[in-house]
């Protein structure tokens, strides 16, 4: 077991230096001059060369590829994301504040899915083939297809312009994070009642089933002690591509609805050229990733004894 | 599902020929017809500078459609190099390929493509650029795992003892077992891809004005919301058709593929 995760830790340390290495090479390699970009954004006139050349310095972009890189990785592995190079102010507490609106979001998110697809997906695989059923199937494949950002427009159109039920953009009450949550839940809904519903079939398939049925354990023991940890499974490993999914739904969402969070402070950050915001973002994505992934893998082992062995 | 796969058909087709067939030209100008209700002669309207939405439709289907198709391929011609590679070089190499992909993959893929087609500022290049680069480990992950599955058989055993290249055993014995996988794998990267576009477009970082792209349409849409809702609803739509057809028509050929399987 403890080879396992010496295993997984040197992996998931393999992949975030991997992607910090990606990142830099990435903005160094973005096209125009970025002290050029910083004096634009810090002065928003056009600026002499000296100062531009001092800004080069400053920034550590006159050094090369791998000093710069250096000079950015080393304060990062002591928590230190650096300074907005357009504001000078430390890229950190912005970051946390974006993160404070995006976290609870996200969580609504994944509860509205799980409250929609548990009780559908649990219904559908009740007569596999039946009305219920292929009504099921048919919204799942119908809600993989719809892109986040056009089901938001379209529950705006409904709720907040047609209706004037619900207000739409910002984020000042709790009642404009509704539709937010609701436009991030239908997505998560979709993929889980699909993976849901298949791994309760697959979990009803399994051959020692019948036996029990036989001995004369209760349909109720049956469902609770071996079908349910068996569909739990994909259950688990599907979290991972849900936090995938709500983060890239969460971009969407905040950009829709003119909301602040990590999404909308991502796209500014682009589109301001502010590069160390970008690199913070990535950063702090990627080690979320690795980190769920981390557990996704121990949390299935644990669960399924048969996959430690394969791969250890 | 064969009614999926007729769709999907007809789409491509409508991607082909949209741009022969629309009554009018996209890009042309029309103020005084601006925000126009659907009429005989223009049947979806127009959009707030005039110009007719049913041929932006038809035209933006090649932006949409072809440059999803052309992603999709781009990524699995390199992720299945990248697989076979994986597969074939022997452990080490195997494990540097394997954590390649693994570094691709620690990301949702549309913010990756948003922070690269960003970064590299807004055009068609970068946009093909960011969603091949954030778009070929899937094929890698099937390509290497059939791969080694395939490695001890008899017959790529006897090839190599025969002295056949690497390159020549991918090619007659790897790549005829890879195809079905993969073309199922594809047929899910072409639907992302697609929806990929479209997000890109919305956010502006995708295909620029005045080219005709459903996400670039959606996003022009949107502002005119309140008067004129039904502009919005016309890209949502194409996409979602097209990506259900697309995902309904990969699993059916999954179907097929896994019932062909099963009597061996």
């Amino acid at each position: 077991m403890i080879r396992v995760v010496r295993g997984l830790l040197l992996r998931a340390a393999v992949v975030l230096t991997g992607t910090a290495v990606a990142t830099f090479a990435l903005l160094w390699h973005a096209p125009g001059d970025p002290a050029l970009a910083i004096a634009i954004a810090r002065y928003d006139a056009v600026v002499p060369a000296e100062v531009i050349d001092q800004i080069r310095a400053e920034a550590g972009l006159d050094a090369g590829f791998w000093p710069a890189f250096k000079a950015w990785i080393m304060p990062l592995l002591t928590g230190d994301f650096g300074q907005s190079s357009v504001t000078g102010r430390p890229v950190w507490p912005e970051v946390t504040t974006a993160l404070s609106y995006t976290a609870p979001l996200a969580l609504m998110g994944l509860l509205v899915g799980i409250l929609i697809s548990v009780p559908l997906a649990v219904l559908a695989a009740q007569r596999p083939g039946g009305w219920l059923d292929r009504c099921a199937v048919a919204l799942a494949s119908i809600g993989a297809a719809i892109p986040a950002y056009w089901l938001g427009l379209l529950l705006v159109l409904l709720f907040a312009v047609q209706l004037g039920w619900l207000p739409a953009m910002g984020a000042r009450t709790p009642a404009h994070s509704i539709l937010p949550a609701l436009t991030l839940g239908l997505g998560v809904a979709a993929s889980l009642t699909r993976i849901l519903r298949s791994g309760l079939l697959e979990a009803r398939e399994q051959p020692f089933l019948p036996a029990f049925r036989r001995r004369g354990v209760s349909h109720r023991a049956i469902e609770r002690d071996h079908v349910a940890p068996h569909a739990a499974i994909p259950v688990v490993t599907i979290f991972g591509l849900e936090l995938a999914f709500l983060l890239e739904g969460a971009v969407m969402v905040e950009v829709i609805f003119a909301r602040p969070g990590l999404g909308s402070f991502l796209i500014n950050a682009i589109e301001a050229r502010d590069f160390p915001k970008v690199q913070a973002v990535v950063i702090l994505t990627a080690l979320l990733f690795v980190t769920v992934n981390l557990l996704i893998d121990l949390i299935y082992r644990a669960l399924d004894p048969r996959i430690g062995a394969q791969d250890a | 599902m064969r009614s999926a796969l007729a769709v999907a058909l007809a789409l491509l087709c409508f991607a082909l020929i949209g741009p022969l067939i629309a009554p009018h030209d996209p890009t042309a100008i029309d103020i005084p017809n601006r925000l126009s209700p659907p009429s005989a002669e223009r049947w979806l309207g127009t959009d707030a500078l005039g110009r007719d939405i049913l041929s932006r439709l038809l035209h933006g289907a090649r932006w949409s459609l072809g440059l999803a198709f052309l992603v999709s391929i781009l990524g699995l011609c390199i992720g299945t190099v990248a697989g076979l590679v994986a597969a074939q070089g022997g452990k080490p190499v195997d494990w540097a390929v394997m954590r390649v992909t693994d570094i691709f993959l620690a990301f949702p893929e549309i913010v990756a493509a948003v922070v690269i087609a960003g970064v590299l500022g807004a055009g068609t290049g970068s946009l093909i650029f960011a969603l091949t680069v954030t778009g070929w480990m899937r094929y890698a992950r099937v390509a290497r795992g059939i791969g080694l599955s395939l490695r001890s058989r008899g017959y790529v055993v006897q090839a190599q003892l025969a002295g056949l290249s690497s390159l020549a055993i991918a090619r007659w014995h790897y790549l005829p077992s890879l195809l079905p996988s993969l073309m199922v794998v594809w047929t899910g990267m072409f639907a992302r891809a697609i929806l990929g576009i479209s997000a890109l477009g919305f956010l502006g970082f995708g295909v620029q004005p005045p080219m005709p792209e459903w996400g670039t349409m959606l996003l022009d849409a949107r502002i005119h919301m309140r008067s004129t809702p039904l502009q919005m609803i016309w890209p949502g739509l194409a996409v979602v058709i097209c990506v259900l057809a697309i995902n309904l028509s990969g699993d059916a050929l999954r179907d097929a593929l896994t019932k062909e399987d099963a009597p061996q």
